[in-house]
């Protein structure tokens, strides 16, 4: 489409799905939701072109003010809206848009378009006047730390425009610029600007993404979800991401805006209550998840809002999921001929697997043990150990071979050590971000934080066992029992897949060949995965040490070993297919660069 | 400030350390920090374990004591007490985010992050070039009233880089000298440095 008028701006409706490269990754995924025939809140594009020439010139490129005004009159008229004024006043959004995503780019400016008579229209609108003017504050708050990167701590929710003005002026020396179109014109060129951050720059350095692509602004026409009672927000999942169960799963609040779903302010409801409450947006939102899943191949999160009844889908991706999600999902879309067993096995991670598989409580311990103490769980898993109260001590009994529980009133860096030696950690104060939490879940310690002022002293020399996901401390060592793998349908037609695909072999330890093996355990630095090459090289299998680990599995199938030891079997059978793909890939790079 | 002092606040931090982990943080030469370290052996400051020093229960009494004095003059100054100041409320951050890195929120619950979603360990990581970016000021006025304090950017810098460049371990892993470590590390710095406390 190269109309002359419009040289440095594409508007987005559906028509056409316009090159990825010339309008960035966000637009390209919004154009290619309204060509798929979805609702979604209408959008223009600054395209990487007018990114080029102004990184070329440090200016604008001549044309592109004119052009503006032009995209945002076609949005008013899109809309039935008016920016900057007017009665029914339009907000937009200002967002950065690459051809590939990375770091360092700018954030989204929301509410753009917010003024002080803007801001009255607002409040006659959706009667609401805390709402409009927590808009305005929002507007302010994102413009000033992105586009002004202004250092101020917080806009008071109490203030007005005035005062926030002020404050930024104090801050800045200069206030925000008089109208709506400078404020619009000054993001758009903070987009451009931080296309050449530090973060950027070196992220396309280290991924040899070319510096002269540039990226686009989408700007996108805003969409509130609590104009009224037939207005709301939420997310739905096409399909559960904690069980992987094939139904959508959401959460609907009506009359709010996305934000209030997001920052917990409000405890959404589940999506049945959307269903009574506004039934047509409901059934698009079905629709909208069935064809997204197929489109894309994957259970989709998606974003959305209801405006007067009317449904508007902002974003949808590929969902995060629990491991036992990650499974179902996977295995179910292979058996309904959606995706083929490559992209399942890509889809599951030996990770994902080993926690489906770690060590648990087995039934009925929890219920008959006594519990000594309980507190925050921090990090899941189970351990057990007599309860040592210093560091040091930790580390002695545990070099000495003896299990050790932590306990301490609070971590600090001087007890990682202790902490290294520890089947898990407890604390008496602190909670899910104090040092103890996070350190314990950097090491995938079981750790129980806050478990009362005095604890220590009640424990110190018990044997006890902690369960993280629990947050309970019980008396004794408890039975601790490992998941079958061979017992799960789903895990075993994954096993099938994988060692299909695998270049080697997986012996759980019962099972394993005594030939040529070496065991890693009775080898000097056999625990440290960079050691392994040279250490396995020659042999016809290993077992023991780092073996088991993603990067000593790819050691093993990097110098053809035939068979590794270990169990569970299936994170191994899949770190293997992961490991040749990636070797298949940097040899064929090699290879290139060869000739 | 003698580098004697410098050596054994060094070994105070990294608590359990060799050589050259006491170099690397202090910017003291190796030759210097091994020759101090086997002077303060002799002395019985220090005790050794497979080539790891670490400071004996009378030696840290005895650095704890000296630190008032060696420090009078940053725990008299304004811009230092100022810039720490900052530097607490990004911390505030800091811990949230890298609890956020390690969990992850999924269908509204939040689960252990096992990383298998790019895209979300890559957001995380943006956040916290972000909020690096964010500290950098007061980092630099605090190393004005330290200059020794100036290594510490560099080591997170290093640390951000290689996340952004894909080895996520430089995030949080608490065997290396991740962000997190070294975050941790400098926040431990500067408490001793003007005698606060942790503030869980």
């Amino acid at each position: 489409m190269t109309n002359p008028s419009h040289r440095w701006i594409t508007q987005l409706d559906g028509s056409n799905l316009p090159d990825k490269a010339l309008i960035g990754g966000k637009a390209w995924s919004i154009a290619r939701m309204m060509s798929l025939g979805l609702p979604v809140p209408p959008a223009f594009v600054v395209t990487t072109e007018a990114c080029r020439a102004f990184l070329r010139d440090g200016a604008f490129p001549q044309g592109l003010p004119e052009e503006m005004a032009t995209a945002i009159a076609r949005l008013e008229q899109r809309t039935g809206r008016t920016f900057g004024h007017g009665v029914k006043p339009l907000l937009i959004s200002v967002r950065s848009g690459a051809p590939v995503s990375m770091p360092g780019m700018m954030d989204t400016i929301l509410n753009l378009g917010i003024t002080r008579d803007t801001e009255a229209a607002l409040v006659v609108e959706c009667g609401d006047g805390r709402f409009a003017r927590d808009v305005h504050r929002r507007f302010y708050d994102l413009y000033a730390h992105i586009v002004l990167k202004a250092n101020i701590d917080v806009f008071p929710p109490d203030g007005d425009a005035a005062s926030w003005n002020r404050q930024i002026a104090d801050a800045t020396g200069a206030g925000l610029p008089e109208t709506v179109y400078a404020q619009l014109m000054a993001a758009v060129r903070a987009v451009f600007e931080s296309w050449n951050s530090r973060r950027a720059k070196r992220y396309r350095e280290h991924h040899g993404i070319a510096h002269h692509l540039g990226t686009a602004v989408t700007i996108q026409a805003m969409v509130f979800g609590n104009r009224d009672d037939s207005s709301g927000t939420g997310v739905v999942f096409s399909r559960n991401p904690l069980t992987g169960d094939p139904e959508p799963f959401g959460e609907y609040l009506a009359r709010a805006q996305g934000e209030d779903v997001v920052s917990g302010k409000f405890t959404p409801n589940v999506l049945s209550t959307m269903k009574l409450r506004v039934p047509n947006a409901y059934q698009g939102l079905m629709a909208a998840c069935v064809i997204l899943e197929r489109e894309n191949g994957d259970v989709q999160d998606i974003e959305f809002t209801v405006q007067n009844g009317e449904l508007y889908l902002l974003q949808s991706r590929a969902a995060k999921r629990a491991p036992a999600a990650a499974v179902r999902i996977a295995v179910d879309m292979v058996r309904e001929g959606m995706i083929d067993e490559v992209t399942a096995l890509d889809r599951v991670t030996p990770e994902q697997v080993r926690l489906l598989l770690a060590p648990r409580l087995a039934e009925g311990q929890a219920a008959q043990a006594q519990i000594l103490a309980s507190g925050e769980g921090a990090c899941p898993g189970v351990g057990a150990g007599v309860v040592v109260t210093s560091s040091d001590e930790a580390e002695i009994r545990a070099k000495a071979g003896e299990a050790v529980v932590l306990a301490r009133p609070t971590t600090s860096p001087e007890d990682v050590h202790g902490m290294l030696a520890a089947k898990a950690v407890i604390t008496e104060t602190g909670g899910s971000t104090s040092h103890a939490a996070v350190v314990s879940r950097a090491l995938g310690l079981p750790c129980i934080v806050g478990c009362g002022v005095s604890m220590l002293a009640g424990l110190a020399g018990r044997t006890v066992t902690v369960d993280g996901a629990l947050g309970h401390i019980f008396a004794g060592q408890l039975e601790v029992v490992r998941p079958d793998e061979t017992a799960d349908p789903r895990l075993t037609d994954i096993a099938q897949w994988a060692a299909r695909r695998s270049p080697l072999k997986v012996y759980r330890p019962s099972e394993a060949p005594s030939e040529l093996v070496i065991d890693l355990n009775a080898v000097e630095g056999g625990e440290d995965p960079k050691r392994l090459p040279t250490l396995i090289r020659g042999y016809h299998g290993a077992r023991g040490g780092a073996i088991t680990s993603d990067e000593g599995v790819r050691a093993a199938v990097a110098e053809k070993l035939r068979f590794v030891v270990g169990e569970p079997v299936l994170p191994l059978l899949i770190a293997a297919v992961r490991a040749k793909a990636s070797l298949n890939v940097s040899s064929a790079a090699t290879d290139e660069g060869a000739q | 400030m003698n580098d004697r002092h410098v050596v054994l606040h060094g070994l105070a931090i990294k608590k359990h350390a060799a050589p050259q982990e006491v170099a690397d943080i202090t910017g003291l030469d190796i030759g210097t920090v091994a020759r101090l370290l086997a002077e303060e052996e002799g002395r019985r400051r220090v005790v050794t374990a497979a080539g790891k020093f670490m400071l004996t229960g009378p030696a840290q009494v005895a650095l704890r004591a000296e630190y008032s004095r060696v420090y009078a003059d940053q725990r008299a100054s304004i811009a230092m007490s100022e810039a720490y100041g900052q530097f607490e409320k990004i911390n505030a951050e800091l811990k949230q985010l890298i609890t956020d890195w390690q969990t992850m929120d999924v269908g509204g619950k939040k689960v252990r992050n096992d990383h298998s979603s790019t895209d979300h360990d890559q957001q995380l990581i943006d956040r916290l070039g972000t909020l690096h970016e964010r500290a950098e000021p007061a980092l630099k006025r605090m190393a004005k009233e330290l200059p020794r304090l100036s290594i510490y950017p560099r080591k997170l810098i290093a640390a951000l880089e290689k996340a952004e460049d894909g080895a996520i371990e430089w995030v949080s892993d608490a065997k290396i000298a991740s962000y997190h470590t070294v975050w941790f590390e400098m926040h431990e710095d500067l408490l001793r440095i003007l005698g606060r406390e942790r503030d869980e």
